[in-house]
């Protein structure tokens, strides 16, 4: 199993619900008011932004450096969650 | 081309001909897009804003007109191994010029051979078909649109892929020469 931090297995374990958008993995707190002030406060809304992309990891990964000025580890980290999540939620 | 000022369709439309894969054109997803076609745009990226039907109406009437032509094909069986590999590897990269396919025509008839193994039509209907194909040939040249890939990288491909395959075929030669020495 490749390198996962504790924040993405614990993101994945369970129903998002109401977690705020720093639960992400690869998203800490610079990054989180970033978000949150473009009006993606809650994990659920970056969700919704990533169903929108199609899932598409390109896309996704895009977007996220646009808005929030993501670097590609934190890209990936936040892109592998939402995907590992929906796979076994959505 | 103000992107801004074009509606979601339209940004949805121009996606596609820059061959850009995207979800829907909503506002959260704009800016992306207007971005995306913003570099497509500098790059220089070729658009294809109806050529692509012009493509496949010309690859499908490619296919029709192969059919009949296996009546040759037969006799051709000696030059059958070495044109097969040439011919798949030029229906992946030329996309319709007809002067390609009527100087290339040996090559196809080697492919059907392999794939259609029914009956043989005569002759005559394989003169039908050809005679068919030289008003479609000009009706078709006019709307010819610009290649995706350049065509001297095609055929440098092409040569360069003929040349490995020979290199392979005279490596296996030379194995079964010095067996028959033996």
């Amino acid at each position: 199993m490749s390198s996962t931090s504790q924040k993405h297995r614990d993101f994945v374990a369970e129903p998002m619900g109401e977690k705020p958008v720093m639960a992400l993995a690869g998203i800490g707190d610079v990054l989180g008011k970033r978000l949150a002030d473009k009006g993606f406060d809650k994990a659920y809304v970056v969700l919704g932004q990533f169903l929108v992309l199609k899932k598409d990891e390109e896309l996704f990964r895009d977007w996220l450096k646009e808005i929030s000025g993501a670097n590609a580890k934190q890209q990936g980290d936040c892109y592998g969650c939402l995907k590992e999540w929906c796979d076994a939620f959505l | 081309m103000a992107l801004s000022s074009k509606s979601a369709d339209e940004i949805s439309e121009l996606l596609d001909e820059y061959g850009i894969k995207h979800g829907p054109v909503v506002d959260s997803t704009r800016s992306l897009y207007e971005k995306k076609l913003k570099e497509a745009m500098a790059k220089g990226k070729r658009a294809k804003p109806s050529s692509d039907k012009t493509y496949y109406r010309e690859e499908e009437v490619t296919y029709v007109y192969r059919t009949p032509v296996r009546s040759e094909a037969s006799r051709d069986s000696g030059t059958y191994m070495r044109s097969r590999p040439e011919w798949s590897e030029r229906e992946y990269e030329h996309e319709t010029s007809y002067s390609d396919y009527s100087r290339s025509r040996p090559e196809y008839r080697g492919r059907d051979f392999v794939d259609e193994p029914y009956t043989y039509s005569s002759p005559s209907s394989y003169r039908e078909f050809y005679s068919r194909s030289t008003p479609v040939k000009s009706d078709q040249e006019a709307p010819k649109s610009s290649r995706l890939v350049p065509l001297w990288v095609q055929l440098v491909f092409f040569l360069a892929v003929a040349v490995f395959l020979y290199v392979v075929f005279s490596s296996m030669e030379t194995n079964e020469s010095l067996i028959g020495l033996e």
